[in-house]
């Protein structure tokens, strides 16, 4: 068969362009369906091992818990527990509902499964932990007392277990069955019995989570669909929000007044808990001396990287833990640029002419945020080459003590509301994993187990607070701010969002 | 200079020739003179970002505050310095690569067409993010790697005039009356060979120019504080919604510069081809 293309062939072909990208868009806004962008693809959807808020989130929809965050609260409610209750400071008891369902044909949710679950977080004979392994820090074991009903016995009281533990996702309930035969592709595949199914994860592309058919808990999937979209540029994301192609995002602070001007957009604002910082590498001469790494504390001028990354739409961190968390150290010194200072420390310790390497990620804040830190610190005589990463290259890092070569690094991380889960990157065990200033102190350790095993709120306070003093006479760690999170959506979406504005809850969305 | 002056007079009687001309020498003034006229190019203000274009700042300023002007000519720098080097480096060692095939034959012959047929068969933006990757960013592995991507081109032109010139009549004459190989190479294949090679190259320097943004454009070119072009367009693209002039006077830049060596590039290669020379007149 002969085709003849003609110039008006073609230029039928070319007008005809345009109207399938039309009939692109008209299908991205289909009826029971949102679109989210996400920063980046997932990387690992195991509990026990996950890396952030994104696996956090469709983990939170395709599996269930005993007991889940109620929409926008931290109010909990019972999942996949018909009831749940802490009969003492160190005993839960729980009884499942009957007949609530695996995907992919692994069977019905049993005490069996909780117990898998959540001993996983237990160290092994080796005394191998998984990354998350402190949120059940306090787990002695559970207790299976029939099909339906068992007993989590603690080793200690832990306040922090239904906020980080029981209720986030640490607290997931597996398939035992699943979990086994799958082995290390448990990273990529979900076998879970929450309202969403992981219907399809094309690696940079998207994320489908389509409405799980054989649910039978008591919040059904309010969507047919959701679909995750990686965009990791942030006005690539606006973009992509204004012209349709994603119905939620989050957006930069200085995008807010463009979102709102469009009559069909809302605009969610919640003031961050997260914590970004210029972690220094204590192991790495010369930075391994406490006057080296004061010199760059005062050679960097925070105040200027509010002002210019962040285009002062933030406020400026003084400490680990943000003012809405308990533990939040008020009197927090706030350490001002001073570059005369950082010479004056610099020559004390008889080190010259500096070279370090500041590690970040290659977006665009962070990037400005590198370029004002290299040239504060030439003020005070320090040369700093900037080494931009990918997210993959990034965050790789926290494998396999790859963080051992780094010196000073941009690290922003996300928050969750209770302060352990914030101070248990800091501990000396996270060395090599989470840990990279590679500092390590005895006493923070011992404070950081004692504070998640006592239930007085004041003196777990004094113990977050004494940790935070002594993360600062470290001078290991620079803070920058605790950021702001705004989330740009079509009025036609209702989200759900945890107070913190990084965890998404999924299986709430739906349409207005 | 007998030869230049009718190629360079062509060049100007050409409409599209003039332009190009006029626009390398545009860009030219623009990335050595830049400079003298401007302040520091990566001097951080920030109480002065997002700036208008004023006296003192005339393409306004940038997210940090610094002076787009400078910058701007910074990064032209950075793209005609590595275009000219990489199209330098490919050339040469193209050439030396393609003669020495060429006159070589056989294994060689076939072992460096195979070569060139790899290189050639990856995408060159892919091929160059895979090795930059690799190897890491900075600006010599920037060089080197964009050099590799050009080399095969200009080996297969260096080899198939090599071949052509191979069996001549007063290539077998000087062979016969014992002329050095050395010699012979030195005296009739390079001389013969560097007309294409250099009208080549000329039409290259674009397409580097291109290459060199796009990769400083996703952050594997020219590495902060250093300017780029396609550095300032992706600075300017991510705070569009503040102030568009850090992108305007980048991408504009870019667009002539491209433009006026692709049209001084064509103009070459009509001026210096025998069959279409003085077409203008």
């Amino acid at each position: 068969m002969a085709t003849d293309f003609s110039r008006r062939t073609l230029m039928q072909a070319a007008a005809a362009l345009p109207l399938l990208g039309m009939a692109s868009q008209i299908a991205f806004g289909a009826e029971g369906e949102v679109i989210a962008r996400i920063e980046t693809d997932l990387k690992n959807l195991d509990p026990a091992n996950r890396v952030g808020s994104i696996e956090d989130n469709i983990l939170q929809a395709t599996t269930q818990t005993l007991a889940r965050f109620k929409p926008n609260s931290l109010e909990w409610e019972p999942d996949a527990a018909k009831t749940i209750s802490q009969v003492s400071e160190t005993e839960i008891d729980f009884e499942l509902n009957p007949g609530q369902m695996f995907s992919d044909g692994y069977g019905e949710l049993t005490a069996d499964d909780v117990k898998f679950s959540l001993e996983r977080f237990l160290p092994d004979a080796q005394g191998n932990k998984p990354a998350y392994a402190d949120d059940w820090g306090a787990l002695d074991y559970v207790e299976v007392t029939g099909k339906y009903t068992g007993k989590i016995i603690l080793k200690n009281p832990a306040p922090a277990l239904w906020v980080i533990g029981i209720c986030d996702s640490s607290g997931t309930i597996l398939s035992k069955k699943a979990t086994t035969e799958l082995g290390g592709k448990i990273s990529t595949k979900v076998v879970g019995s929450g309202p969403y199914v992981l219907k399809e994860w094309k690696p940079n592309e998207h994320v489908i989570l389509e409405a799980n058919p054989d649910y039978k808990g008591n919040a059904p999937a309010q969507l047919k669909r959701i679909i995750l979209k990686p965009i990791s540029e942030w006005q690539t994301a606006l973009l992509a929000f204004q012209a349709k192609e994603v119905t939620f995002t989050e957006v930069e602070p200085t995008a807010v007044t463009e979102v709102e001007q469009d009559p069909n957009s809302a605009v969610i604002k919640i003031d961050g808990i997260d914590y970004e910082w210029i972690g220094v590498n204590v192991e790495k001469a010369p930075l391994d001396d406490s006057k080296v790494r004061q010199a760059i504390r005062y050679g960097i001028d925070v105040d200027a990287i509010i002002a210019g990354a962040w285009s002062g739409t933030v406020s400026r961190a003084k400490t680990l833990l943000a003012p809405q968390l308990l533990g939040h150290w008020a009197d927090a010194p706030v350490y001002q640029y001073d570059p005369e200072k950082a010479k004056a420390l610099l020559a004390e310790a008889g080190v010259s002419d500096l070279k370090v390497t500041l590690t970040c990620l290659n977006d665009a804040r962070t990037q400005a945020e590198a370029q004002i830190v290299q040239a504060n610190l030439a003020e005070a005589g320090v040369t700093v080459t900037i080494n931009a990463l990918d997210g993959g290259a990034y965050w790789g890092m926290g494998e396999g003590d790859k963080s051992k070569d780094l010196e000073l690094t941009i690290i922003p991380y996300s928050s969750k509301f209770d302060p352990s889960f914030q101070t248990q990157w800091f501990v000396s065990s996270q060395v090599g994993v989470w840990n990279w200033q590679r500092w390590k102190n005895a006493e923070f350790d011992k404070l950081h187990s004692e504070a998640a095993s006592i239930t007085d709120e004041d003196e777990r306070a004094r113990k977050y607070v004494r940790m935070q003093q002594l993360l600062d006479e470290s001078a290991s760690c620079i803070w920058i701010t605790h950021g702001v999170h705004n989330f740009a959506h079509a009025k036609s979406v209702t989200p759900a969002l945890l107070p913190n504005g990084v965890n998404w809850q999924l299986r709430y969305f739906k349409s207005a | 200079m007998d030869v230049y002056l009718p190629i360079l007079r062509d060049i100007w009687r050409s409409p599209t020739g003039r332009i190009g001309l006029v626009l390398v020498i545009l860009i030219l003034l623009f990335a050595i003179l830049g400079p003298v006229f401007s302040v520091a190019p990566n001097k951080i203000a920030v109480q002065d970002r997002f700036q208008g274009p004023s006296l003192q700042h005339l393409l306004g300023t940038d997210n940090l505050g610094r002076d787009l002007f400078s910058r701007t000519a910074q990064g032209t720098r950075a793209a005609l310095a590595i275009s000219l080097i990489v199209v330098a480096l490919s050339l040469l060692i193209g050439a030396i690569i393609g003669v020495a095939a060429g006159m070589a034959g056989g294994w060689i012959d076939r072992g460096v067409i195979v070569l060139f047929d790899i290189i050639s068969a990856y995408p060159a933006v892919i091929l160059a993010m895979g090795l930059i990757a690799l190897y890491g960013v900075g600006f010599t592995n920037l060089l080197l790697v964009v050099t590799l991507l050009f080399i095969p081109q200009f080996g297969r032109m260096a080899r198939a005039q090599t071949l052509s010139l191979r069996h001549q009549p007063f290539i077998d004459a000087e062979r016969v009356l014992g002329l050095p190989m050395a010699k012979l190479v030195w005296r009739h294949f390079l001389p013969n060979v560097l007309g294409p090679l250099i009208v080549l190259a000329s039409m290259n320097v674009p397409v580097v120019i291109t290459i060199e943004a796009g990769l400083s454009f996703i952050g594997l070119g020219v590495q902060p504080p250093q300017a780029s072009l396609g550095s300032l367009i992706r600075d300017g693209y991510v705070f569009l919604n503040q102030s568009w002039w850090p992108t305007i006077g980048s991408a504009i830049t870019l667009a002539l510069a491209t433009l006026g060596s692709t049209l001084f590039g064509e103009a070459l290669r009509d001026a210096a081809d025998p069959k279409l020379r003085g077409r203008h007149k």
